[in-house]
């Protein structure tokens, strides 16, 4: 369990008004049922907004881009994040590397919409995640696990996505966590129901999480904060995938702008995951729609070629 | 039993919220025996529309709702609803913003959106400013307070069930918590005359009813000047009056927050008794011969 005091974060709580966490986590069910997009320019975040995207995520290169040339993957350069914010009116986003309190306040200064405390970037910390509750700034984090999500909503996390594995195209690995994470739930929901409490405690050290959240979990059957789809999302049928499976929304980051027509797929994937139950509609947007980004099998990365693996 | 089914849009926002809310109006409003089997759904295509009496629109991103709805085949749809038929309606936060006939150009994307409309106001979008400007406030909320003149059409019996469910204090409502998240407010109420002139897309439809006056329901005083963000507010609304931040006209009610992130269902409970009003003034109607507007809206199952 982390232990950090907001001072040591940098956030002493001086005459900074926090809103409160109901606040943090109302804009994010604002956001469910939509699809956040990267976007590395104005041009791009404005095909997006008109897409219909719900929010778009501001970067200076997208995961695929990250992937490519390697090296050490840091915040955004503030010009490029304040382009998109005067370019677009829906929320914007943007990522911080692990335990990068700073490039947190720096974004929140910012006034970005949701940090993104991301693996696609290089961590910043071996030990600890950022102390989110300090931040006027909702909080999104990756998760492959319920273990994961619950240490990241006790941080102060307000939503949540799978990690998947960014920069792919290849859906395979959001789907094992979020099966994953269903899975651990529903455990926790079995070792209430047989065990009581006594076994929520138990479970919760196997698991590394704060009890009385796992208990809450157990008991409706559901993550306290809102969990969207990310990591290889790449077309109207993977974004429907996900919302089938219970996400309450989906992250796209290089599956559009990778592609051979941006504006095409990006409009695609919003109407997939309004009509994610309806396969006619889902037939309908993923007639042609160009090239989709070639993408890596995630069966042929090594361990330490993924992302999914930073943080913990 | 009579079923009536309610909607709430669902394309995209927080619409599981309002249903959920919906379920506990329904218990509060009308405990057992119920005079009516409700039937809460999710819309996302115009025959779910065509089935519901009432319709909330959630929040969400305005933008997104309104492109999806256009490529969905809903925004006419919506529109008649709204507009010509006069169904019950309620917008919070983005819904708000669809529901009004004008949204500030300097708050709205680029090249402008596209609104439902029914509600003579221009709404302005992210009025207090980014998510980090984003806060939660106690709201006076009089028309919560049980209105004698409403009550007093309900047939005798359901006057005990409503009064039992409304125990609550009944002439000052305690305040309600309200939620804004990035929230718009209703910067200018527009003259009714206006739109009866509204061409376009309407033109060759048959004219639309004149609308009753725009009723404002809550303010949020002062806010304005005590909001720490960069962005100068463009309402014109005086600084004695605050920001509107609920209205009523007609059919159609709008709040700029969201009473669906709370634990309070009485907005739920009011819009609810609201919705099941008009939809028996609606039977009537219907039955006395008058001309009928669509479908009968109750039916036996």
């Amino acid at each position: 369990m982390t232990n950090e005091s907001a001072a040591q974060n940098g956030n002493a709580a001086d005459d900074k008004q926090i809103p409160s966490f109901a606040v943090k986590a109302g804009l994010a069910q604002m956001l469910k049922g939509g699809v956040i997009m990267d976007v590395t320019n104005a041009e791009q975040a404005r095909i997006a907004e008109e897409a219909g995207a719900c929010a778009v995520m501001a970067l200076e290169r997208v995961p695929a881009d990250i992937r490519r040339d390697g090296g050490v993957a840091r915040m955004s350069d503030p010009a490029i994040i304040r382009e998109i914010q005067e370019a677009v009116t829906i929320p914007v986003m943007a990522k911080a590397r692990i335990g990068h309190f700073v490039e947190c306040q720096i974004l929140e200064s910012l006034g970005i919409d949701y940090i993104d405390e991301s693996e696609v970037l290089t961590p910043a910390d071996r030990t600890y995640h950022v102390e989110k509750h300090g931040f006027k700034a909702p909080f999104v984090c990756g998760c492959r696990n319920l273990g994961e999500a619950l240490r990241r909503v006790a941080e102060g996390a307000a939503m949540l996505r799978t990690k998947g594995e960014a920069g792919t195209g290849d859906v395979v690995e959001a789907v094992t966590h979020v099966k994953q994470v269903r899975a651990d739930i529903a455990r926790a929901q079995a070792v209430l129901a047989s065990e009581g409490e006594v076994g929520i405690r138990a479970l919760a050290r196997e698991l590394e999480v704060d009890a009385s959240l796992l208990k809450r979990v157990a008991e409706e059957g559901r993550l306290p904060v809102v969990n969207f789809a990310a990591g290889g999302v790449a077309t109207p049928a993977d974004a429907a995938l996900m919302m089938q499976l219970g996400c309450d929304g989906v992250f796209v980051g290089s599956g559009i702008f990778k592609s051979g027509d941006p504006a095409k797929r990006a409009k695609a994937i919003v109407r997939a995951t309004t009509h994610f139950r309806d396969a006619a509609v889902l037939a309908e947007v993923s007639t042609g729609l160009g090239e989709a980004m070639v993408g890596i099998n995630c069966d042929s990365m090594r361990p330490e070629e993924k992302m999914a693996g930073r943080g913990w | 039993m009579p079923t009536l089914t309610i909607g709430v849009l669902a394309l995209q926002g927080g619409f599981e919220e309002h249903i959920n809310h919906l379920r506990k109006a329904a218990a509060t409003a009308y405990p057992s025996p119920s005079p009516y089997q409700f039937n809460f759904i999710q819309v996302r295509t115009p025959s779910q529309l065509e089935s519901s009496k009432g319709l909330i629109l959630p929040g969400g991103e305005s933008t997104t709702i309104s492109l999806v709805a256009a490529e969905s085949g809903l925004l006419e749809p919506l529109r008649d609803f709204v507009k010509h038929r006069r169904n019950p309606v309620w917008g919070t936060c983005a819904g708000a913003i669809l529901l009004a006939d004008e949204a500030n150009a300097t708050s709205t994307k680029k090249g402008g959106q596209a609104l439902i409309g029914g509600l003579s106001v221009r709404v302005h979008r992210n009025h207090f400013g980014r998510q980090v400007e984003s806060f939660i406030a106690d709201l006076d909320l009089p028309f919560l307070s049980s209105s004698p003149s409403a009550e007093a059409q309900q047939p005798e019996a359901e006057v005990e069930t409503a009064a039992a469910a409304s125990s609550s204090s009944p002439s000052t409502p305690s305040p309600f918590q309200a939620v804004f998240i990035r929230a718009p407010i209703v910067e200018a109420i527009l003259p009714i005359a206006s739109e009866s002139t509204e061409g376009g897309a309407e033109s060759g439809a048959s004219p639309l009813p004149v609308r009753p006056p725009v009723e404002t329901l809550a303010v949020l005083p002062g806010r304005k000047h005590r909001a720490g963000f960069s962005r100068p507010s463009e309402s014109d609304a005086p600084d004695a009056i605050g920001d509107i931040v609920a209205v009523r006209q007609g059919n159609v009610f709008a709040t700029s927050f969201h009473p669906e992130l709370t634990d309070d269902v009485r907005i739920h409970v009011w819009w609810l008794r609201e919705v099941v009003r008009a939809v028996e003034a609606a039977a009537d109607e219907g039955v006395g011969g008058e001309k009928t507007r669509g479908p009968v809206p109750v039916t036996s199952v």
